[in-house]
């Protein structure tokens, strides 16, 4: 008898206008004792919601419409509120996405988890201490004492996001359900995190419920998946299966949709005879921030830290150049002293043969026009008062002085460029998907028909499906304005499918620059081979990360788990 | 840590300076001065001008108005506000009483408004959308919307005019005894206390709702603890943090509404005597209280950041870091 059944569970939103949205739509599935169950779907497929409602929770809002879930043999959404309360931490439990917000800021981290075991386990309070610091153990957690007094924000991302795991196993439950767990973690911890799972999972004999949007991830994590979009169940099966051969058309789009590292790039790049001349030429950049002005530095001199150092390359009219490496790596900050964002501390930067002055505010409009950054999140980045509209247009007539007339002529060519319709230009900002704001950031920069644009992470925050139209524009637009590119990403698999060349960062260096494809398949760069090991084989890798990449003193420790 | 501490002390002495500075400029540039009001149009008719400019110079106000306000700005910081202009009172003796009524006012409006808001405020939070919550926003909403001076006089109609429970004008002397004052203090005082215990319990209402819906919250709510363990432990505590931040414009809106509250009821406090003070151009009195009054507020909220300091974790080590 399986432990999880999930009957035709329907799950709807009430909003604004008392209208009932579905966000799930008729899913159903059964999850065995010991199994692991992927949910694979882009933002707002509905996983969270079925995450949350498996506990018998719903945001605010919520209303279950249909369907049952049987847990344990007893149906969630009967219960009582006092038997819900036993059921959630002891049956089931939940490891949350974004582990800093979701730990309570003023209580340390030790409390979170001994309030727990004092109730749900009936412990007393020096007993939940012990048994809380065994659980850190457990979870790899250095120096488990230590840790216990921190609060959550004096943790490391990693230690937050074990806390949390350790939480959830505090009484041992049926069914953990870990929701997008590694989201807001980057590679290595990301590698730390999945490589504990899975080793709990062989000592434990707990099912998991695995929700993520990252289909490579659940052919290593799970053993059967789930692929949801728009509240449905598109496909359900074993893991290796869905992702070799998937049988639905919206699962090979999501596969395919995946730039992979592996192989010669699908989109067609500007041919390499079509690039111009030396369009920007930076040479010896380095960056480094000031120490902060306080008592001390009078009486004893600090060292700057040094962000970028001695960094040269150059681009060509209508070239991409791919920048990537790790977070920290000084990518940004290359992008932002172009940008004249922040001023370097040595190093020239040529723009068309001219050198350009290293403080933004003191170059001529006419370059400023001419180079465009376009930023990773672009809510933030559009201003949330003006409609689309004003944002294009402003622009347009701030640059060129034409008229409003003729600037909304324009701006409406750029939304068709970018295949968005015409009356966005009424909308607001927060009123469009990630996607869609993104693609009016982009519409935005080339309002200012630029030669160069500096494009920092921009697809990192979106779905692959998504990424991959924002890439396709994106280079339909630079082929029309022959406009050159340099594009700074974490992620190997697109800077292949766009840059013609790419130079590879690592904490403030450049350590190599090259032909694109020749770079990823003849690297001799010990460092780059490493990146592309680690995005090639993502399953090898967590497996073996110890051995590949150094972790420092916050790697896992193997501890047997004490029952 | 300290040197955080240093530095808001600094910069509180700063502000200070320049309350100072700019009251003085104010008052500077207001049309006439001291001799002006003093003299009756009598006075004026038989004196010469040489005779009004004799006794500024007598009264010192024909020097530069920086080297007045530096004979001023030196003793004040030491705690001597120096004399009246006209009669050549100490000003710290006559404020006094009326500053110390202040406090006696000031200090019931807070013991009351205060807990009371975070009570309506957080129960009106926790059961949002309830019938309770609506009857009590609106309620809550029309309070904050009414101004001081309307809701005191409506208060003194009905509790002084028609049920003629409490004086409508309270005559008492500034430095009547505690027991008198409290006696006469209640209808100002709950003037005071409609309007902020509304607008508080609204701020506070909003904050409680926020933390509610925060991911923690959820997150303990999904271990499966107990509602009053959420509540009580996890977001309580996270509200009250937004409640001291707001405490700096608590304390102003609080001296403001003294001030009106003074003045519609006759109340001998250091608000009536500040609009007296104006009145007659002492500019030295009206220095004085606004000066005390600004200390008090800049050391209020210096009181609301070590508390902040000293509750949130997140801020404790903002600086060790």
């Amino acid at each position: 008898m399986p432990i999880l059944e999930v009957k035709d569970l329907k799950v709807g939103y009430v909003d604004v206008q008392r209208q009932t949205n579905l966000a799930v739509d008729g899913v159903g599935f059964t999850l065995e004792k010991g199994e692991t169950l992927g949910i694979v779907g882009e933002s707002g497929c509905g996983k969270s919601t079925i995450a949350r409602a498996l506990m018998g929770y719903l945001r605010p809002g919520g209303e279950v419409l249909g369907g049952s879930i049987e847990l344990a043999g007893k149906f969630v959404f009967d219960l009582s509120p006092s038997a819900l309360q036993k059921l959630r931490g002891e049956i089931v439990a939940i490891v949350p996405q974004n582990p800093l917000s979701s730990l309570t800021y003023h209580l340390t981290v030790g409390a979170h988890l001994r309030e727990i075991l004092q109730f749900h386990r009936g412990l007393s309070a020096a007993h939940a201490k012990t048994e809380t610091l065994s659980l850190f153990e457990e979870t790899g957690l250095p120096e488990p004492e230590t840790i216990y007094k921190r609060y959550p924000h004096q943790i490391s991302g990693g230690q937050r996001q074990r806390v949390v795991i350790a939480a959830a196993l505090a009484c041992q439950p049926a069914v953990m359900i870990l929701d997008e767990p590694t989201t807001a973690l980057d590679t290595t911890t990301e590698m730390q995190v999945l490589k504990l799972v899975k080793d709990l999972r062989k000592k434990i004999d707990t099912a998991i419920v695995y929700i993520t949007h990252d289909l490579t991830l659940t052919n290593y994590m799970c053993d059967r998946v789930l692929v949801m979009h728009d509240g449905k169940t598109i496909e359900q099966g074993y893991a290796d299966k869905i992702f070799e051969q998937p049988k639905e058309k919206y699962t090979r789009q999501l596969v395919a949709a995946i730039p992979r590292v592996d192989e010669p790039p699908q989109r067609e790049k500007i041919a390499e005879e079509q690039l111009g001349f030396k369009l920007l030429e930076v040479k010896d950049l380095s960056f480094a921030y000031k120490p902060q002005w306080s008592i001390r530095q009078m009486f004893r001199k600090i060292a700057p830290k040094i962000v970028v150092k001695n960094v040269s390359f150059n681009i060509r009219k209508s070239e991409t150049l791919g920048l990537v490496g790790e977070s920290g790596s000084g990518k940004s900050t290359v992008a932002n002293i172009i940008s004249g964002l922040q001023s370097p501390i040595s190093g020239e930067i040529y723009f068309t043969n001219d050198l350009l002055h290293p403080k933004g505010e003191n170059r001529p409009p006419e370059v400023l026009r001419r180079i465009q950054l376009i930023f990773q999140d672009p809510l933030s980045s559009l201003n949330p008062r003006h409609r689309v509209g004003t944002i294009l247009t402003g622009a347009i007539m701030g640059f060129f002085g034409v008229s409003r007339r003729e600037a909304t002529d324009r701006a409406v060519v750029l939304l068709e460029d970018l295949e968005l319709p015409i009356d966005f230009l009424k909308r607001y900002p927060r009123q469009l998907s990630g996607g869609q704001q993104q693609r009016v950031a982009i519409a935005r920069a080339f309002a200012a028909n630029p030669d160069l644009i500096i494009c920092d992470e921009i697809t990192s925050a979106l779905d692959v499906s998504v990424q991959a139209q924002v890439l396709d524009l994106l280079m339909a637009m630079q082929r029309k304005n022959q406009t050159a590119c340099l594009f700074i990403s974490h992620d190997l698999g697109v800077i292949r499918e766009v840059s013609h060349r790419t130079a590879v960062m690592r904490q403030g260096l450049i350590l190599e620059t090259g032909e694109t494809e020749a770079l990823f398949e003849y690297t001799k760069n010990n460092y780059t081979k490493q990146l592309l090991t680690a995005a090639q084989r993502r399953d090898y890798i967590i497996e073996h990360h110890e051995l590949i990449l150094k972790t420092g003193s916050n790697s896992p420790r193997k501890m047997p788990f004490q029952s | 840590m300290l040197m955080a501490l240093v530095r808001r002390l600094t910069l509180s002495f700063l502000i200070l300076f320049m309350v100072a500075v700019f009251v003085f400029v104010a008052t500077e540039v207001l049309p006439g001065d001291a001799i002006d009001v003093y003299l009756s149009a009598d006075d004026l008719a038989v004196m010469s001008d040489a005779d009004i400019e004799e006794m500024r110079q007598r009264f010192g106000l024909d020097r530069p108005a920086w080297v007045r306000f530096w004979e001023w700005f030196s003793g004040a910081i030491f705690g001597d506000l120096g004399k009246t202009l006209i009669d050549g009172n100490d000003i710290v003796d006559l404020i006094w009483h009326p500053l110390l009524n202040s406090v006696i006012l000031g200090a019931i409006i807070t013991a009351f408004t205060l807990p009371t808001a975070f009570i309506i405020g957080s129960i009106t939070g926790y059961k949002r959308g309830s019938r309770t919550d609506g009857a009590v926003s609106t309620l809550t909403l029309v309070g904050y919307s009414i101004p001081d001076f309307v809701i005191g006089n409506v208060l003194i109609i009905l509790f002084a005019v028609w049920l003629a429970f409490f004086p409508a004008v309270i005559l008492v002397f500034s430095n009547a005894s505690t027991s008198e004052l409290l006696a006469v203090s209640l209808l100002p005082a709950l003037t005071v206390i409609i309007g902020h215990v509304a607008h508080q319990s609204r701020l506070l209402r909003a904050g409680f709702i926020e933390t509610m819906n925060s991911e923690f919250v959820e997150r303990a709510r999904l271990s499966g603890l107990p509602e009053k363990w959420v509540v009580f432990r996890h977001a309580l505590p996270a509200s009250i943090i937004p409640m001291l931040n707001s405490l700096a414009l608590y304390i102003s809106g609080l001296l403001a509404g003294l001030v009106v509250v003074e003045r519609v009821f006759g109340y001998p406090g250091l608000g009536r005597e500040l609009i007296e003070a104006v009145a007659r151009r002492e500019v030295n009195v009206v220095q004085g209280i606004t000066f005390w009054s600004a200390s008090f507020i800049i050391f209020m909220n210096l009181l609301a950041d070590f508390a902040i300091i000293a509750l949130d974790p997140r801020v404790r080590s903002a600086k060790s870091a």
